[in-house]
């Protein structure tokens, strides 16, 4: 089972790493903005298969290692979990050193081929796109918030039903295998864990509402269309997890309390139903995203570049203290980054998550 | 409607930005009445610090084209809003373009003409958009 569960995420995580420079914004290879009409630049379009070959090589031959390591050699639970988030760790570093190689490349040859020698550097923005951005409203993210207050309540209502250890970690067979004395806070300390992340979630959704809707001169219809479908797409898996794992861990909180709601098999299949269901929503988002902006389109005949390369730091980090932007798109991969020079984004991801590690050693 | 403007050029940004509303407004992309986006938004959009986007709309403000009113925004003035003080102001704007054209050489006639077919490209292209 464990194997399972690690030999398919290691497989998604491989399958995303290898398609990625095909994800990607179409005019950023490798972290670094191309004008329009070299993207089919042939040494580049190399870079980007000879990146996916060798990703996917090297990602094939480990998984089918690990799985015959497991398998062969009858490898102890605890063996196979580190086994799996070692491959975890080896897929995604090998395929960022490659990023970093391929990086290097594409800049030196854009450097070279002097793509960039007499274009005018430019920033565009549409005053009508916001009304056709199809973000969710903000007040969706409340109900499982409200949820989850509810079950907080209803524990504390029912605090003498609970038992005098309560779980706080399940195993793979949905059964509990850790327990901690029962106090008012350790009673709670799940719900209020989801709590805190379902608060942070509606702060990166306001944060992202709130960022710019960057369009690129040259490509102005293809970025805009993506520009939206990563908003539209963004907000929906989001509300969409939050609202998976309110379910999830209100069905354990209710189990602590009410012993015999769930049977035993739907400890077990639940949460792998989630993951499963987590899984395949990340891969729709990601395709979706991805295909969204890489239909034909017309290029314009001026010479211009919208390349922002001088705030982004070895194609990966953007920092821009003038831009009021919390997150903007990722360059190299689907979906957000922060804005490093911002300290909002600083405060939305890491406030919440101090606040779990310091709820969990009270 | 579509604001592009560029950071390295000798223009100020802010005066890009003013400029490139006003033609959309004369061009009809923009309708009077119709609100510009949020300081903050329109600062997120274009990657820019949110003090040249206010110098903007405070640029605009003054010669009448925008009224900022508390809580909607940037709204875009109609013609009825503007008086003699506007006209007044725009023909001492004219006044020093005028002598740099004649001093640069340009006939009567030229200064005319430039004037008349700028005057039909903005036509034009509000007829496109209809």
């Amino acid at each position: 089972m464990t194997l399972t569960i690690f030999f398919f995420i290691s497989l998604i995580i491989a399958g995303i790493q290898t398609a990625i420079p095909f994800l990607v914004n179409r005019s950023v290879i490798f972290g670094v903005t191309i004008p329009e009409k070299h993207l089919q630049n042939e040494t580049l379009l190399a870079y980007k298969k000879n990146y996916a070959k060798l990703v996917g090589l090297l990602s094939i031959i480990l998984l089918a290692g690990y799985a015959l390591w497991s398998l062969i050699q009858t490898a102890t639970e605890e063996q196979i979990v580190i086994g799996g988030i070692l491959l975890e760790f080896v897929i995604i570093l090998f395929s960022f050193s490659l990023y970093f190689y391929y990086h290097g490349k594409t800049l030196k040859l854009k450097a070279d081929k002097q793509w960039t020698g007499n274009l005018k550097q430019i920033r565009v923005a549409d005053l009508s796109a916001r009304s056709r951005d199809e973000m969710l409203p903000w007040q969706v993210f409340l109900l499982p918030i409200i949820i989850t207050v509810g079950v907080i309540g209803y524990t504390l209502l029912k605090y003498d039903l609970l038992p005098q250890q309560i779980p706080t970690h399940w195993g793979p067979n949905g059964q509990p295998d850790a327990f901690t004395e029962k106090t008012l806070m350790s009673s709670i300390l799940m719900p209020l864990t989801l709590f805190v992340m379902q608060l942070m979630f509606l702060g990166i959704h306001l944060g992202t509402k709130k960022s710019g809707i960057k369009l690129s001169g040259e490509s102005t219809e293809a970025s805009r269309q993506r520009q939206l479908a990563l908003r539209k797409y963004s907000s929906w898996l989001m509300f969409f997890v939050s609202f998976l794992i309110t379910v999830l861990l209100s069905f354990f909180q209710l189990q602590i309390i009410h012993p015999d709601i769930i049977s035993a098999t739907a400890m077990f299949a639940i949460p792998l139903g989630f993951l499963v269901i987590i899984l395949v929503s990340t891969i729709v988002f990601a395709v979706r995203v991805g295909r969204s902006d890489k239909f034909t389109i017309e290029t314009t005949e001026e010479k211009l570049t919208d390349s922002d390369d001088t705030h982004w730091k070895g194609g990966l980090f953007y920092f821009n203290k003038n831009d009021p932007s919390i997150f903007v798109e990722k360059r190299f991969g689907v979906g957000w980054t922060i804005n490093f020079a911002n300290p909002i984004g600083y405060l939305i991801i890491f406030v919440p998550l101090i606040a779990i590690l310091v709820f969990s050693f009270l | 409607m579509i604001i592009r403007i560029e950071p390295e050029s000798e223009v100020p940004l802010y005066l890009q930005i003013s400029n490139q509303i006003i033609e959309g407004i004369a061009r009809e992309h923009i309708q009077p009445g119709q609100s510009l986006p949020s300081v903050r938004t329109f600062a997120a959009d274009l990657g820019i610090n949110m003090h040249t986007v206010n110098k903007s709309y405070h640029h605009l403000e003054q010669k009448g084209i925008i009224r900022i009113v508390p809580k909607s925004g940037a709204i875009i003035s109609s013609p009825q809003d503007f008086n003699e003080a506007s006209l007044e102001r725009l023909k001492n704007d004219y006044r020093p373009l005028i002598a740099e054209s004649l001093v640069v050489g340009m006939s009567n006639q030229q200064i005319q003409e430039l004037v008349t077919s700028m005057i039909e490209e903005f036509k034009s292209s509000k007829e496109e958009t209809q």
